[in-house]
């Protein structure tokens, strides 16, 4: 039996997995006629650890030669990978049954193999982005060769979605962290440090008639001008991390594509442990002081959108449009709040972001025109990204841009950025505690009814438009570049567009 | 001289080893934590536990001094260690780099030299006529446009217009030598353009020079033919002058080359350095700049020696 898993679907019912596989389709021409595809990276994987976060470009690498237990669909939907099916216990624990897939080496992947992968990731050494998440699972069972079950310490409805990402991965046993040697669709054939990696076609990968193309030639072009010009010059069939100022002349070009998804954001962290921004009444005027129209057109070329509220999309059945333009631009608002916290005259404070990137020193720009307008007197500290990154996990500004992508497309996967429960981190708000948040958080994670979650997050939603943990600043569009004749390959919906990679199995040159 | 040559060795290894030692103490100065930043990729920050465990496996925790002790008896062995980032040994990494970076440089001094020597000489014969003045006027533009604008018209125009070569990119010589000749071709001219403005105008300040000179009017009157004195006395004189700055441009060049390789997404030394001083790897950057540095001195040298071989007038000694 296979299963088409629909998270929601899913979570409304807590039923067993049912239903077929959609994503087997019919039976193509395979692979090895298919040419090779050359994917336009847009940096050098800093490490291939399977289960470290080191960026998009390693994620699309990871996603070519391995696969975890599920994984999404072009369209988002969550479907069944190294897992058939899969069920959750009243009780909790969840049961997941392999399909016979085989690594590159030729051998089964097992139950052993994924018990394995857990015990590892939750190492405190193994630097796994999951390791907050996977500290709950208490214990896996292998009861036979196909069946793993995972009890947790408290019931865990979004664990599949742990299990989805392309940093949980299932690695063969024993096998070295940084290998790409895994059970994906294509085999790793050759690395050039720094300057290419070449993957072949897996034969024996699971799915029939995948991959679709004979190979994957993935050459990096770290600067964003030439990769564009790249893709212009037919040097290369995809390039990811379109930049802004290129995606209309791409978009006119009859030869190329342009595929395009509203889902990282721009937002700014505040640092908590000290004043002004210890209070959320100055959190949430600067909110109001801030026109997100002008980032969207400054920073993002027209391709960004205002982000008045959490980062919830208003095609997800989680998105509250009540509170959508709760921290709308307001500047008298602005400035009362500012009088009520104390400040009617403003204050001076430092804004940190990066020259390394434009749409980051853009967006700051703005914001420190802006603020200016209601008396605070910004001073902008613009180091490079590594600096920027210290600074922001040590506190060593009083307020910042930064600008991500959620886990993926369920409001739990905002903990990432507003969870103040976490450790320390850039990404997040600075010493900033958020007791009721938190809370709400391991409350919706622990739910297994839509109804009862949408409620919790709305609550959580509502808290966050008092608080302030963060404040929203703009949508932007996250594109890939395609050749005419490419197709199959897509950018997938939302936050999951950094998952677009899975799709590569089933792109062709036509 | 090869006492002279032994003695500026000596002051050479002095300079590498000031370099290194200044590079060493700046690295750790400037901020930016390699541990933190190798676990601390697409937006996840470290867990500290795990940053603790990794600078203890990079040797960071141990005190300055020793650190610098234990690499500089390391560089003495011929051991520059191996990136923080995927343990590569650092020393394999250049020399698989470093020829690449040459290459161009070396392609791009051949097409100035060839091309600016005679335009040079040509404008100095000329001087005050048309043909200087256009001359000048080309050296003038190549000179003063950055080499990043170049680059990004020439990609224009022959990738992305004309479609006649590839955008960027780099395929090695033993793969296939046409494509690799082909990718080689917009970024060792990009390079070419600014050093043939130099060389064009030095070649013509030069020539010019000579041409003053009272030998070059005795050959004349005695009769040789202007081809002849142009061939064996004037330019063969005027080269001096210009082989220094073409040695002193290529020392340049080779850490300089980071936007040209960046634009053209040329996998060469510079562009290694840029990313080592990215992720801190600060075995890798110590690596890059001794032999940028090591480099420089040796060009330097072989200017001298050459220059001396060309005038013999010239006295290494003294």
């Amino acid at each position: 039996m296979t299963t088409k898993m629909n998270r929601r679907g899913f979570l409304a019912t807590t039923g067993a997995a049912a239903g077929t596989l959609s994503f087997l389709g019919t039976k193509g021409a395979f692979a090895q006629d298919g040419g090779t595809l050359r994917f336009g990276l847009s940096a050098y994987p800093p490490s291939f650890d399977i289960w470290t976060s080191s960026g998009t470009a390693a994620g699309t690498i990871k996603m070519m030669c391995h696969r975890g237990l599920v994984g999404y669909d072009k369209d988002g939907v969550m479907q069944g990978e190294l897992a058939e099916s899969w069920e959750v216990s009243e009780a909790g624990d969840w049961t997941f049954h392999l399909r016979d897939a085989l690594w590159h080496d030729g051998t089964p992947v097992t139950a052993e193999d994924v018990a394995w992968t857990v015990l590892e990731a939750q190492k405190p050494d193994s630097a796994a982005y999951l390791q907050g998440q996977l500290a709950s699972i208490t214990s896996v069972e292998t009861p036979d060769a196909k069946t793993v079950i995972m009890k947790t310490a408290e019931p865990q409805a979004v664990l599949p979605g742990w299990f989805a990402s392309y940093n949980m991965c299932i690695a063969k046993k024993g096998s070295e962290r940084d290998s790409l040697m895994g059970a994906g669709p294509f085999k790793l054939a050759s690395v050039d440090r720094g300057v290419s990696i070449s993957v072949v076609a897996n034969p024996d990968y699971y799915k029939e008639g995948m991959p679709k193309v004979a190979g994957i030639d993935a050459i990096v072009y770290a600067d964003e001008n030439l990769r564009v010009a790249a893709l212009e010059a037919g040097d290369v069939d995809v390039v990811e991390y379109v930049p802004w100022q290129a995606m209309a002349q791409i978009d006119d070009n009859a030869e190329l594509q342009l595929d395009t998804t509203f889902g990282p954001f721009m937002y700014l962290t505040f640092n908590a442990t000290k004043a002004p921004f210890d209070n959320p009444l100055v959190r949430r005027a600067i909110g109001h002081a801030i026109k997100r129209e002008d980032i969207a057109a400054a920073a993002f070329y027209e391709r960004g959108a205002p982000l008045e509220h959490l980062p919830i999309a208003d095609a997800s059945e989680f998105y509250n449009a009540d509170l959508a333009n709760e921290w709308s631009y307001d500047p008298e608002k602005a400035k009362a709040l500012l009088a009520e916290a104390g400040y009617p005259d403003g204050f001076d404070c430092t804004m940190l972001s990066t020259a390394q990137y434009g749409m980051h020193q853009s967006t700051a720009e703005v914001c420190q025109a802006y603020l200016s307008m209601i008396g605070v007197n910004v001073t902008l500290d613009l180091p490079e990204w590594s600096t920027r990154v210290k600074k922001g996990n040590e506190g060593a500004y009083d307020i910042a841009v930064m600008g991500t992508a959620a886990d993926n497309n369920d409001p739990d996967g905002l903990a990432n950025v507003v969870d103040g429960a976490l450790p320390l981190s850039y990404v997040r708000s600075y010493g900033l505690e958020t007791p009721e948040i938190s809370a709400l958080f391991a409350k919706g994670r622990a739910s297994f009814d839509t109804e009862e979650r949408k409620a919790i997050y709305k609550e959580l939603e509502q808290i966050a438009i008092d608080t302030a943990p963060i404040m929203g600043l703009c949508w932007r569009e996250q594109g890939y570049g395609l050749a005419g004749n490419v197709s199959g390959f897509s950018n997938m919906p939302g936050q999951l567009t950094f998952y677009s990679g899975f799709t590569l199995e089933a792109a062709m040159l036509g | 001289m090869l006492r002279y040559i032994a003695f500026r060795s000596l002051v050479a290894l002095f300079l590498v080893w000031i370099v290194v030692t200044i590079v060493f103490l700046l690295l750790h100065l400037i901020p930016g934590d390699p541990a933190e930043l190798l676990l601390s990729g697409g937006n996840v920050a470290a867990d500290p536990q795990a940053v603790a465990a990794m600078r203890e496996k990079m040797g960071l925790n141990a005190p300055l001094w020793q650190q610098y002790l234990d690499h500089m008896a390391g560089v003495l062995s011929g051991d520059l260690g191996v990136s923080f980032r995927d343990g590569a040994p650092v020393i394999e990494q250049i020399a698989l780099r470093l020829p690449r970076t040459l290459e161009v440089i070396i392609a791009a001094a051949l097409i100035a030299t060839g091309i600016g020597v005679p335009l040079g000489t040509y404008a100095a014969i000329r001087t005050d006529g048309k043909a200087d003045a256009v001359i000048s006027l080309f050296a003038s533009a190549a000179l003063s446009t950055p080499v990043f604008v170049v680059g990004s018209v020439v990609i224009l125009i022959f990738a992305q217009q004309l479609r006649w070569l590839p955008a960027g990119g780099f395929v090695a010589f033993t793969e296939d030598p046409a494509e690799h000749l082909k990718l080689l071709l917009l970024p060792a001219g990009t390079v070419a353009l600014s050093l043939l403005a130099v060389i064009t105008r030095m070649s013509r300040a030069s020539v010019l020079e000579v041409l003053q000179r009272d030998y070059v009017r005795t050959a004349r009157a005695k009769g040789l033919p202007v081809r002849a004195v142009l061939r064996r006395h004037v330019v063969r004189n005027a080269l001096i002058p210009v082989l220094t700055v073409l040695g002193l441009e290529m020392g340049t060049l080779i850490g300089g080359t980071v936007l040209v390789e960046f634009v053209f997404n040329w996998p060469g030394l510079s562009g290694y350095l840029v990313s080592a001083v990215d992720a801190r790897d600060y075995p890798e950057v110590v690596g890059i700049v001794m032999t940028i540095s090591v480099l420089f001195v040796l060009l330097n040298l072989v200017v001298d020696v050459v220059n001396a071989a060309l005038d013999p007038r010239i006295s290494l000694g003294r």
